[in-house]
């Protein structure tokens, strides 16, 4: 029997060098990431990177050329061995397009997932759908047809869907794309609800980076095939390595305005309260000139960034260079960030 | 003639159109099902399968119904115990005419299903069976509906055939009334009350199967 310090440290979902071609190309190539329990786990990317089919291998929809992905220690599916039935509960999924039948209502939409289970009783099935649609509060549309329903109800019947298994990790691919920015919020609030409250595991495919900053606290980027970086959040949006990482996480916010001057990226941590940029106004008499701020609450901290003009006088520079190292704030100058 | 002869051919072309309808649905449901399940996008693949079914299909509905109904009198003997002379015999002939055609229209019907909830239903790991009848079907009724008014009223048509075979029904009555008055067969109210009632059947078939596609369809929109 596992310790539960072993049973701690297993991970939920292990991906170890999983690889998958369509004819001839490589969609995937030797991806290796591992999610841990309660993690709400992104996976951020351009369209074509991989990420999709990354999802679908997960729950069986395709299967991987090599590697194996594993469910708490035991290969759940790998070239040669295909998702066994009792796990396929485990693992839910929630799609972009909703994937609602239309002739059957919300009700016989969540029944149907247990349906397919063979949960015995049809009281019963009833019973157990209309618990998960109260969950998703969606209780008196309950007769309703998908066809009546807003795209953010839809999708919170397809989540009703989902949980009707009581699964231990949802797979969510673009589960946010069709929707308006304020729909995109309460569907992510209640996925985060749903991984506080039940400890649901979270995998989300996206390539809307608000997305992710918004729900996840790890994070993977995929790039034409190859898992880039992966790690904590924090890590890896505010310090990316790797040129596609940080075109990914910059790029929307700076593209045009940066491409002929000299800038240096302050970032923000949370640790500090002051107002850094006034400080060095009134300590160094620089004279600061802001391009671009962007800062965000993620996980209860204040993480962000601030981009400036690089002051024109070199011993101005050295001043901002050492008031920043002193006050231990992490920074770097940029040509144009790696846009070109 | 009598009126009564009119009620009877009527009587004999529903019965013929009814039982091979519902035969050639017994088979090409199923076999719509299996063109569907092993095309490019179905369940299960099967390029080579597929391809020799599909052939099949394809030579059986290029086949002339007459043609087939001549080739059919052996097995329709065998059947009936006679081949002519009798509205029964014309089911045999009917049901090989158009189980295929039937098949292309369920597999047509299925192609409409929105991969997406194939695709759901697969996630939660139901099986090919369990995705036919929950998923496909269900989605597919219906399109399914609209398909059964068509082919039932395709199948309508064949039944003039029965005219060659002494089978009777109300189009070969309409035959045999030119051949009884082949100088004013135009001026004899029966070949227009025939006229009628079939443009009339066929309406009424194709308006219920309209207002039960409607009515068994989800997707509208409630007030």
């Amino acid at each position: 029997m596992f310790s539960l310090l072993e049973r701690r440290a297993m991970p939920e979902i292990e991906i170890r060098n999983l690889s998958k071609s369509f004819n001839g190309k490589k969609v995937l190539d030797d991806v290796s990431l591992s999610v841990e329990k309660g993690d709400v786990f992104g996976v951020l990317g351009l369209s074509g990177a991989g990420k999709s089919t990354l999802v679908r291998c997960i729950n069986g929809l395709e299967i991987p050329d090599g590697g194996e992905i594993l469910y708490r220690g035991e290969t759940l599916c790998s070239a040669t061995q295909r998702i066994a039935k009792e796990k396929r509960g485990k693992i839910a999924m929630i799609f972009q397009q909703f994937n609602l039948l239309e002739q059957r209502s919300v009700l016989g939409n969540v029944e149907l997932a247990l349906e397919i289970a063979k949960v015995k009783g049809k009281e019963n099935r009833r019973q157990k759908a209309l618990e998960c649609l109260a969950r998703v509060g969606l209780e008196e549309k309950a007769k309703e047809y998908p066809a009546n329903l807003s795209g953010g109800q839809k999708q919170r019947v397809a989540i009703a869907r989902a949980l009707a298994l009581e699964p231990e990790v949802i797979l969510s691919d673009e589960a946010t794309s069709a929707l308006d920015p304020e729909t995109t919020q309460s569907i992510l609030a209640l996925l985060k609800d749903l991984n506080k409250e039940l400890g649901i595991t979270i995998i989300m495919i996206s390539h809307q980076l608000g997305v992710i900053e918004t729900i996840c606290n790890k994070v993977a980027i995929l790039d034409n095939a190859h898992l880039v970086e992966q790690g904590d959040l924090s890590d890896v949006f505010l310090n990316p390595k790797t040129d596609i990482a940080r075109s990914l996480i910059y790029a929307d916010h700076v593209h045009t305005a940066l491409n002929e001057h000299h800038y240096i990226r302050l970032l923000f941590n949370g640790n500090s309260d002051e107002p850094l940029i006034a400080n060095i106004v009134q300590q160094c008499s620089i004279l600061i000139s802001i391009v671009y701020a962007d800062t965000k609450v993620i996980d209860g901290k204040v993480y962000g960034q601030t981009v400036i003009k690089r002051p024109k006088e070199e011993k101005d520079r050295e001043k901002l260079r050492k008031y920043l190292e002193l006050h231990h704030v992490e920074f770097e100058e940029v040509k144009s960030l790696g846009m070109e | 003639m009598e009126w009564n002869e009119f009620f009877i051919a009527a009587l004999e072309t529903v019965g013929m159109t009814i039982i091979a309808t519902a035969l050639a649905y017994l088979v090409g449901l199923p076999l719509g099902v299996l063109l569907y399940a092993t095309g490019k996008k179905g369940l299960k693949p099967k390029p080579i399968l597929n391809f020799a079914i599909g052939t099949i299909v394809n030579i059986l509905r290029s086949i002339p119904c007459l043609i087939l109904i001549i080739v059919l009198i052996p097995l329709t003997r065998g059947v009936f115990g006679r081949a002519t002379g009798a509205w029964f015999t014309m089911i045999i002939p009917l049901f090989f005419a158009s189980f295929a055609y039937v098949g292309r229209v369920v597999e047509t019907s299925l192609n409409e299903v929105d991969q997406g909830v194939v695709e759901a239903a697969k996630s939660m790991g139901a099986s090919s069976m369990q995705i036919i009848v929950k998923v496909l079907l269900r989605e597919a009724r219906p399109s399914l509906i609209l398909g059964l008014a068509l082919s039932t009223i395709s199948i309508l048509g064949y039944t003039a055939f029965a005219y060659d075979f002494g089978a009777g029904g109300l189009i070969a009555r309409a035959y045999s009334i030119y051949h009884n008055y082949p100088m004013n067969y135009l001026s004899r109210p029966e070949i227009w009350v025939i006229l009628i009632l079939i443009v009339v059947v066929v309406q009424i078939i194709q308006e219920v199967g309209l207002i039960l596609s409607k009515k068994t369809d989800k997707r509208r929109i409630a007030k």
